[in-house]
């Protein structure tokens, strides 16, 4: 099963990778970062951009490192002088038509053409005729195209052809005049379309979302998890002062690859919400967090409690709901499922939330109707719950209502207790996939007022109904939530690590 | 011993004394036209101040009120009138009310008893240029001068501050030091003159020579003693901004504050005169003898005023000029200099100018004759030679730089050479 | 134990303080009637500035009287002292231009990093000292304020001698 392995040296360091691997791929492992435009792992070799070109000894001319696959004792030069030489020459040409408007590029600081051209290009053009000009296309969906600043890599038109099997981008025109077009009749309206932005190693291509927004320097990352969906795609929230600027796709090859849908790229929004629930209160009445505590274990206690919880949380809170109350019911908003289909297993799942699976686990049940048979007597706990389709007499039917989320529902016109938690961009957590995967996703941003992480807050509501839960870190909630669920067995926050682990009950399908 | 007192001076009719009613009415002339002249020229020696500092340090200084800056002082006058006037909480307020016109008003008095020119025979009798020409005029001066450090100290004491209370204090401690060696710098004055009426020592000295010349130490001693008397730099330790915030006057604003200000430069003036009166001659115009004798008419009067005033100018350009030059002495130098070198040395120059005159006497000759006068300068002239370049070799000032201290300086550099770590090593 | 005794043996004459006393006195007379004197008679005289003075900013405009400025975002990230605001905005033609753009000039410290960073040539760093206003808000200058001053701008290096040397 497994490729022999072949030998070589790259820029003097030996390196064994299986038989097969190109040049390229196999100086990432000897630590040597060959600058690529039109290569991506995630799409088909295309050798168009030439910028790859490596001295290989023996060879008689430079061979393109992405498409030449490695030889047994082969010696690579990535830096020689030939081929610095020859790099420099395709930047040059590059430059010839790309405009010096980095100022105003949105792609302006994470560039590959800036970068290496800052690297390893020529400090001025020789080129002194005008440069060629095309008006900026709006290609549909989120994309929008500036032809002038595109380098022809191609790599959106195999993205679209390839992985979304949607031919809606060829290259039109030859020579100098050649420029990315849409097919006739079509637009990017694909649900996976914008991964052509990120894919773009320039500002050709560039998200209308984001246009103008910001600079790529002034964001912060975080490494997340997309709570959009059942998928679980990886991401990076990226945000600038506090506020969450967009989402990117972060590699994971077991879940999303190098991808992220429309759709939940494009939901981010809500976690910059404004109308938020700040600070703990009592029968409207701002209190202090013991009192609110106290005021909500007292309700709680002893009553029947109809616990209602948004499948988007995380693990670690749903874990100490149902230690404090007891599983409760989730509802989960469903649309169409938008596969990616060149990838396997990748899709925007019909289950829009992102911890249904985790939930389930854990013993929540699903239903349509969270408040059905809510018995007068009942007190109603909402946790994180937006309670859509539900009217307040409903609500009011409850003897008292628990609000615990990030805000108070419309349908609750009067809760007894608000205790406000972090959103999922503002606290640390993880997330089950509707693979059984365990994701974690860390805090991106501060949480709003006097506002504190759900498990933080739910650790201290378990304390008081009777259920000692007393954590300091969100991974000792999980360290807790492992021991207590065998569905979560022998998981930590260390063996999740940023790229997930498939628990033990997605193996022994335990999938309800 | 009965010792000649010349009597050079001759009036319109010497023994007409003006009568009590020209007497009266020249008083209240003299009276005012004094105290207008004296506050005039208090503002603008605080004008001449800023002038002068602003040259010395290479600037324009004030020049934006009136030509050069001469309205200048008129401008500070009114701003001062017109600033709020504050009381920090928990003054004592009579004294802190008080303290300014008891710093001023001293300053003023004695001036009473200075003579500013040469007596006017006028036709209503002989009308001496003096406010109250007193036969105690001296010890007058003395007696009142001493007052002057109430206004500081009370100052200081009813501002409720510590800072103000330490420069009170310190102006207490610095005047009282100051004023013994003062007062025994001028007995050299008294033994000479043997007189303590002020016209009296002017006319012992156009009769002889300026006291300047026949008792230069004790010159050089008031001197001293008058800087420290006005509390002008080197001795302002009661208002050391440096250390003191701004010392005795910290809190105070507007026309009180003004007042300080006022009564230094009232203090320098008075020095001036007191100087130009017991070492210089007072009105005296030096190189001549016209302007001693008779008759004495309005005209001479006012040219010795003239040059009274010349002298007084020049005393108060001195002290400015001082004052832009030297640094501030520290506590410790001061009252080490004013008991330890001033005090020892007064003392012993009136055993010595008492002996030097009583000896000169013995021999016969003429106090006014130039072989007296040659002695007595050449024993002054010894004297100076020695404080200069014998004693003053840094033990004046400081302990710390002296050449006296060999032994010290012996022992100290035998310790670092003994030390294995020592850094200051001579090859 | 060794102790750091620095031994003071100065010449006599340094020593004695009414000799130098003389000699100060004597310095400050020779500056006293030395008719040059450094003030500069403010308002009427005026500093004739370095080519490379860096004062409060300006912002300089294209012939139609906007701000040159493309809202690139450079300077607020260069600047040291974090005294630019910068909010990037879109105009109708889909070009991008500042929305806002302010210096705060108490916090900055006229380092012109500003001025060397910016691809546009836009914003500058004045020759120019006259700054005063009544309150401190007027310290926050606006992009209307930094388009309207007309003072002359910094040079950076001087044209003659590029290498400072």
């Amino acid at each position: 099963m497994t490729a022999p392995m072949v030998n070589l040296t790259i820029e003097g360091r030996a390196v064994a990778v299986p038989a097969g691997t190109t040049i390229l791929e196999a100086a990432k492992v000897a630590g040597v970062l060959v600058p690529h435009y039109c290569y991506h792992p995630g799409l088909p070799v295309a050798g168009v951009c030439r910028m790859c070109l490596v001295e290989v000894e023996k060879m008689p001319k430079l061979a393109p490192s992405c498409a030449t696959t490695v030889g047994e004792g082969q010696v690579v030069h990535v830096y020689s002088e030939k081929a610095l030489e020859a790099r420099k020459g395709v930047l040059e040409l590059l430059l010839i038509n790309h405009p010096l408007d980095c100022p105003i590029c949105d792609q302006s600081g994470e560039c590959e053409l800036q970068d290496y051209t800052f690297a390893e290009g020529r400090a001025d053009s020789r080129y002194r005729e005008p440069k060629r000009f095309n008006p900026v296309e709006d290609f549909g969906g989120d994309v929008m195209y500036v032809p002038n600043r595109c380098i022809l890599c191609t790599r959106c038109v195999r993205f679209m052809d390839d992985l979304a099997h949607d031919e809606a981008l060829c290259v039109q025109e030859r020579g100098d005049r050649a420029s990315i077009g849409k097919a006739t009749e079509k637009d990017l309206t694909h649900p996976w379309a914008a991964n052509v932005v990120d894919l773009c190693p320039v500002g050709a291509l560039l998200s209308k979302d984001f246009l103008n927004k910001a600079r790529a320097w002034e964001l912060d990352r975080t490494a997340s998890v997309c709570p959009n969906c059942a998928q679980g795609c990886n991401t990076i929230v990226e945000t600038r002062d506090n506020v969450v600027m967009r989402f990117k796709p972060r590699t994971n090859t077991e879940v999303n690859q190098y991808f992220l849908c429309d759709e939940g790229r494009l939901d981010y929004r809500w976690l910059n919400r404004a109308d938020r629930a700040t600070q703990p209160m009592i029968d409207g009445v701002l209190a202090d967090w013991e009192e609110a505590i106290h005021a909500a274990a007292r309700l709680a206690k002893g009553a029947t409690v109809r616990l209602v919880a948004n499948a988007s949380l995380s693990n670690e809170a749903l874990y100490l709901l149902k230690r404090a109350f007891g599983p409760g019911v989730i509802t989960v908003r469903t649309g169409a499922e938008a596969p990616l289909p060149g990838a396997s297993d990748l899709a925007l799942r019909a289950d829009r939330a992102a911890n249904a699976t985790g939930a389930e686990w854990m013993g929540y049940r699903r239903v349509s109707a969270p408040l059905e048979g809510l018995g007068a007597g009942d007190v109603l706990v909402i946790a994180d719950h937006d309670l859509t389709g539900v009217s307040a007499e409903a609500v009011s039917r409850a003897k008292a209502v628990i609000v615990i989320g990030t805000q108070v529902p419309a349908a609750v016109t009067a809760p007894n207790v608000v205790l406000p938690i972090a959103n999922m961009a503002e606290e640390e957590g993880t997330f089950t996939n509707l693979r059984g995967r365990v994701q974690r996703f860390l805090q991106a941003k501060a949480a709003p007022g006097m506002a504190r992480p759900s498990w933080f807050v739910l650790a201290d509501l378990a304390t008081q109904l009777g259920q000692p839960a007393v954590h300091f870190t969100a991974g000792a909630v999980f360290d807790a939530l492992a021991k207590a669920e065998g569905a979560f067995a022998g998981l930590s926050y260390d063996t999740v690590a940023l790229k997930g682990k498939l628990a033990a009950g997605a193996t022994a399908g335990a999938r309800a | 011993m009965i010792l000649p007192t010349p009597m050079l001076l001759q009036v319109a009719d010497p023994t007409v004394a003006a009568s009590t009613g020209v007497f009266l009415i020249a008083t209240v002339v003299k009276m005012l036209a004094i105290f207008t002249l004296y506050m005039v020229g208090v503002a603008y020696t605080t004008l001449a101040e800023r002038k002068i500092s602003a040259w010395i340090q290479d600037r324009h200084g004030p020049n934006r009120v009136g030509p050069w800056g001469l309205l200048q002082v008129a401008a500070d006058g009114v701003k001062n009138i017109m600033k709020e006037e504050t009381f920090p909480g928990d003054v004592y307020k009579p004294l802190f009310l008080i303290a300014p016109a008891l710093a001023f008003v001293p300053a003023m008095i004695t001036w009473a008893v200075i003579p500013f020119a040469a007596p006017w025979g006028s036709p209503w009798g002989r009308i001496d240029m003096v406010v109250a020409d007193l036969p105690i005029g001296f010890l007058f001066t003395l007696a009142i001068s001493s007052l002057g450090v109430y206004g500081i100290t009370l100052a200081g004491w009813s501002s409720n501050n510590k800072y103000a209370l330490l420069g009170g204090l310190r102006a207490s401690a610095q005047m009282i030091s100051y004023e013994i060696a003062m007062g025994m710098s001028t007995v050299a004055v008294l033994l000479l003159s043997g007189n303590v009426h002020m016209s009296q020592i002017i006319d012992q000295q156009v009769a002889t020579n300026w006291n300047v010349i026949l008792l230069s130490v004790a010159f050089l001693l008031f001197l001293v003693s008058s800087f420290a008397e006005t509390n002008r730099v080197p001795f302002d330790l009661p208002e050391a901004e440096s250390e003191l915030i701004a010392g005795y006057h910290s809190e105070y604003s507007a026309m009180k504050f003004s007042m300080f200000p006022i009564a230094e430069y009232a203090n320098i003036i008075t020095a001036s005169g007191l100087m130009i009166t017991l070492f210089f001659g007072g009105w005296d115009i030096p190189f001549t003898s016209w302007d001693n004798v008779g008759p004495h008419t309005g005209l001479k009067s006012a040219i010795t005023f003239a040059f009274f005033l010349l002298k007084v100018v020049a005393f108060v350009f001195f002290f400015i000029w001082i004052r832009w030059t030297l640094p501030r002495f520290r506590y410790d130098q001061l009252m080490a200099l004013g008991w330890k070198i001033m005090l020892p040395i007064a003392l012993l120059y009136i055993v010595v100018i008492a002996s030097a005159i009583l000896a000169l006497d013995a021999t016969g000759l003429s106090r006014g004759t130039v072989a007296y006068q040659g002695a007595l300068f050449a024993v002054n002239l010894v004297l100076l030679v020695l404080i200069v370049f014998v004693l003053d070799r840094g033990r004046l000032i400081s302990p710390a730089y002296s050449r006296l201290e060999r032994e010290r300086v012996a022992r100290l550099r035998l310790m670092a050479q003994q030390s294995d770590l020592a850094t200051s090593r001579e090859s | 134990m060794a102790i750091n005794v620095k031994v003071l043996d100065r010449p006599i004459a340094d020593t004695s303080y009414l000799r130098a006393t003389v000699k100060g006195m004597a310095l400050t007379l020779k500056h006293l009637v030395d008719p040059h004197k450094v003030t500069v008679q403010y308002p009427e005289e005026k500093w004739t500035l370095s080519p490379r003075w860096r004062g409060t900013h300006r912002m300089l405009t294209t012939e139609d009287g906007t701000a040159k400025c493309v809202a690139c975002g450079l300077c607020p990230t260069v600047c040291p002292a974090n005294c630019i605001k910068l909010v990037p905005g879109e105009d109708e033609e889909g070009n991008r231009y500042p929305l806002v753009f302010e210096i705060d000039e108490f916090r900055c410290i006229f380092c012109g990093y500003c001025q060397e960073v910016c691809p546009e040539e836009a914003i500058h760093v004045g020759r120019h000292y006259e700054n005063a206003e009544y309150s401190r808000d007027g310290f926050v200058y606006d992009l209307e304020r930094l388009t309207a001053q007309t003072h002359p701008v910094c040079e950076m290096w001087d044209p003659a001698d590029p290498k400072g040397e």
